[in-house]
């Protein structure tokens, strides 16, 4: 009997791997782990073996003005961890792949093909007492070629404010709901990083934790679909995610686009942090 | 290569924030990491030779950092912001 499989479960395949999976790929040639955390000294506290590790702040924007990083040093940074445009990259990351997210947000804006996420990221890896190593990764350099930025994942301001004004699209706010009302500028323990609380006038309030079980890996498809359905988003519309400063919005966005397959999503990297700062810019607080 | 042994998760409360503690033990060193359960961002770490020792330098940090998180209250600076 031929087994059906619906589009969504069909992309998932695609876009994520199990533990168990990498554990049989760690000394596969023709794929490189990635691990980009929050924390950007978990790496060297221990990693997965064969891993290497990207510093979100330094390696994976631009350092000197706001935005993603620049496509020669993207090339650079991949090249230098030997990756090639045939390389299945697999990230990996702490809280529940907030940045690994971000990091495969990047990587699909300049076009690399077969990008993927541990599914329960670091968390996972080690709640299931699985070895932890220090030693460098060997690596062999490679020249890497990027594509053109691909624009039609990311969002940028005018966009934004097209959408809040005409309901052109759907906007979903994926901070806490603390942030989302205005109650706190920031999550609890960073600073902040914004003049003022709330949320873009429309938008719906979908944390991004919310597509998460509890080992920190994603929920169904089917359990993703309802969550998502039942504020409206249901990919017949396009979807612009955004959080603080983009990261969070990432997880959400790498959920509709790649988990269930929706197929005009946005991340608004510039998000609250550029969007609360704005002058006279419109504010809704519940 | 060590393997990650002795983990554990337990949610709790700081200053009333809601944080997941998590600990485990990689060689010879316990690693406590706590984060705010919702919406996770924000991590504090510390070692020890103990669990307790782990979680107790880790609580202490984080306990301070929570109690310091202002709710509602407008900007430095700011004499009139409305909704405030």
């Amino acid at each position: 009997m031929a087994v059906q499989t619906s589009p969504a479960a069909a992309t998932q395949q695609e876009v994520l791997v199990s533990t168990d999976w990498v554990v049989q790929h760690l000394n596969d040639s023709s794929i490189r782990l990635v691990e980009v955390d929050v924390d950007t000294k978990a790496y060297s506290e221990g990693h997965v073996p064969n891993a290497v590790g990207w510093a979100w702040d330094t390696q994976l924007c631009d350092t000197l003005r706001r935005d993603i990083i620049p496509k020669a040093k993207f090339e650079q940074l991949l090249g230098q961890s030997g990756i090639s445009s045939n390389t299945t990259v697999i990230l990996y990351g702490d809280n529940n792949n907030w940045f690994a997210a971000w990091a495969l947000w990047q990587l699909k804006v300049y076009g690399h093909q077969d990008v993927r996420l541990m599914n329960g990221g670091r968390k996972k890896w080690i709640a299931e007492g699985r070895e932890l190593t220090t030693t460098a990764t060997k690596i062999t350099p490679t020249t890497y070629r990027a594509s053109e930025p691909d624009t039609s994942i990311r969002a940028f301001l005018p966009e934004v404010m097209k959408a809040s004004s005409e309901r052109s699209a759907k906007l979903v706010d994926v901070r806490s709901p603390q942030e989302y009302s205005g109650e706190i500028l920031a999550p609890p323990g960073l600073p902040e990083t914004c003049q003022r609380g709330g949320h873009i006038p429309g938008a719906k309030s979908i944390p991004w934790g919310k597509a998460c079980n509890e080992d920190g890996t994603f929920k169904s498809a089917e359990e993703l679909k309802t969550l998502y359905g039942t504020a409206g988003i249901t990919g017949e519309q396009p979807v612009i995610a955004y959080c603080r400063i983009g990261e969070r919005s990432s997880h959400t966005w790498f959920v509709l686009k790649h988990l269930l397959g929706y197929k005009h999503v946005k991340n608004y990297d510039g998000s609250w942090t550029e969007w609360g700062n704005l002058v006279a810019a419109a504010i809704e607080k519940p | 290569m060590p393997k990650v042994e002795e983990y554990s998760e337990r949610k709790s409360q700081l200053a009333g924030w809601a944080v997941n503690i998590v600990t485990y033990r990689l060689g010879s060193i316990y690693h406590t990491t706590i984060d705010n359960t919702d919406p996770g961002a924000w991590v504090v770490k510390a070692q020890g030779t103990t669990k307790e020792e782990a979680e107790t330098k880790a609580t202490k940090e984080a306990q301070g950092l929570l109690e310091k998180v202002k709710k509602s209250k407008p900007p430095t600076g700011c004499t009139s912001v409305p909704g405030f």
